[in-house]
């Protein structure tokens, strides 16, 4: 994690045991006890099931600049929350909130988007909460 | 219960934000398209009348047809995991993403209500399980979950398709019975022709098993066998999303009734005493969808859970 910026927000409740809803198992894969935020420039959009993930670039206080995966929640759940898949673009500015895969690679389960150029919170449709 | 704050101390290690601005296409924000289904009963204002009367097929019976969520609230993971109480709900920062969940109002005379993380978590003492089935449960939350069939793209086991947020759609003639599940694409047939069960393991066990439906008055009466118990592969025999297993040997029974136009009350018995040291009764109630529907759901198109985290 050096040089990254990765903040860690410390202890919330997202912090806790958070298992799985749907299409993979939500704590074999990321760790809750890992919630990252992380701004950068929007690559690669995979508008497709099971989950959506995008990529995105991401520099860190050296400059260096690397390649990060957001997972989201399924097109459907998704759409149902009013995205489509011309919401984000390739380019885009945005900041993710979420949770980092346990291996440490540069993958994320998104909880929020948020776009830089109009400050609009596109929900994520995690599958960490997506209970209600 | 007190919160800690989630925001970041300003001071700390500088955010290097990238600062691109670029302005948010004009393309509309367009949803799933919008219709009004027809046949449901609305008040002046348009709203669905959910406690409206049951409909009814031609010969009488009650029409279970139509699109259906899950209505029961889980309890949160936290809760489960006994981390935190529900008063830290309002923290929490997930949002719904499919159709939400309204609970009805408690049901004193109902079995206990089954949650789809912990099918037993309102059972005092949680489900009878055997040591068999204590050690699969074990097994299966050491690898937290991941052998999970909703999570692999596969059917996903009765209860667990019950309970999956993803609504369902239910056809009902008055031979055949379907359910078509959003999630995993799942489909279920339930013979209504008056055929008996096939002997239990015969010709083969099948992911949904074999069901065959009667009506005992207005209940409809749904009696399954002939299901790929955790014998079979570790994707097979799961009841809930914590792994509670069940065997080739288990027997369901399901009743459903539909006691207003807005819900249904399905009330699983599972019958398996390999898993289970006595049958026991939860109660799953679905709350009527109007408006919307199950959408196409091609879990595997690009699914790659298991290569991320290295275990194929």
């Amino acid at each position: 994690m050096r040089n990254l910026i990765v903040i860690v927000i410390g202890f919330s409740l997202l912090a806790a045991a958070a298992p799985a809803v749907a299409h993979h198992s939500f704590a074999a894969e990321f760790d809750a006890n890992k919630p990252v935020t992380l701004t950068g420039t929007v690559t690669k959009v995979e508008w497709m099931n099971p989950h959506v993930w995008f990529y995105a670039d991401v520099k860190d206080e050296t400059g260096k600049v690397s390649n990060w995966g957001f997972e989201l929640g399924s097109p459907n759940g998704l759409m149902r929350s009013g995205w489509t898949r011309n919401s984000m673009k390739t380019g885009d500015s945005v900041t993710v909130e979420g949770s980092r895969a346990k291996d440490g690679s540069n993958h994320v389960n998104a909880r929020s988007v948020t776009l830089a150029s109009t400050g609009q919170k596109l929900f994520a449709a995690s599958s960490q909460n997506q209970q209600q | 219960m007190k919160v800690p704050t989630t925001n970041p101390s300003p001071g700390r290690r500088g955010i290097v934000v990238i600062a691109v601005s670029i302005a948010l296409s004009g393309s509309a924000w367009a949803q799933w398209p919008k219709f009004k289904e027809p046949g449901v009963p609305r008040d002046a204002r348009g709203s669905v009348q959910m406690d409206a009367k049951t409909p009814r097929t031609p010969d009488g019976k009650p029409d279970l047809s139509g699109d259906w969520v899950r209505a029961d609230r889980d309890p949160l993971p936290q809760e489960l995991a006994g981390v935190v109480t529900r008063q830290g709900e309002t923290q929490r920062t997930g949002v719904a993403v499919e159709p939400p969940t309204t609970p009805f109002p408690p049901d004193r005379n109902a079995p206990p209500l089954a949650t789809f993380f912990e099918l037993g978590a309102n059972i005092q003492g949680g489900l009878p399980m055997t040591t068999w089935a204590t050690e699969i449960k074990k097994q299966r939350m050491a690898t937290n979950d991941r052998d999970n069939p909703d999570a692999n793209c596969l059917p996903m086991g009765l209860t667990q398709f019950h309970m999956q947020p993803q609504p369902r759609k239910i056809v009902q003639t008055p031979t055949l019975i379907v359910i078509l599940y959003e999630a995993n694409y799942g489909l279920r047939y339930i013979y209504m022709d008056g055929r008996s069960l096939p002997p239990q393991g015969e010709p083969q066990p099948l992911w949904n098993g074999y069901s065959v439906g009667r009506w005992e008055g207005d209940t409809l009466v749904v009696e399954t066998n002939n299901l790929r118990g955790a014998e079979n592969t570790p994707y097979d025999g799961w009841l809930d999303v914590r792994g509670s297993p069940y065997s080739d040997q288990a027997k369901f029974v399901e009743r459903f009734r539909r006691p207003t136009f807005g819900k249904l009350e399905i009330d699983v018995t599972v019958d398996d005493p390999k898993s289970f040291t006595k049958p026991f009764t939860v109660r799953i109630n679905q709350r009527y969808l109007a408006d919307d529907e199950p959408i196409e759901f091609v879990c595997n198109e690009n699914q790659q859970f298991r290569q991320r985290i290295k275990v194929d």
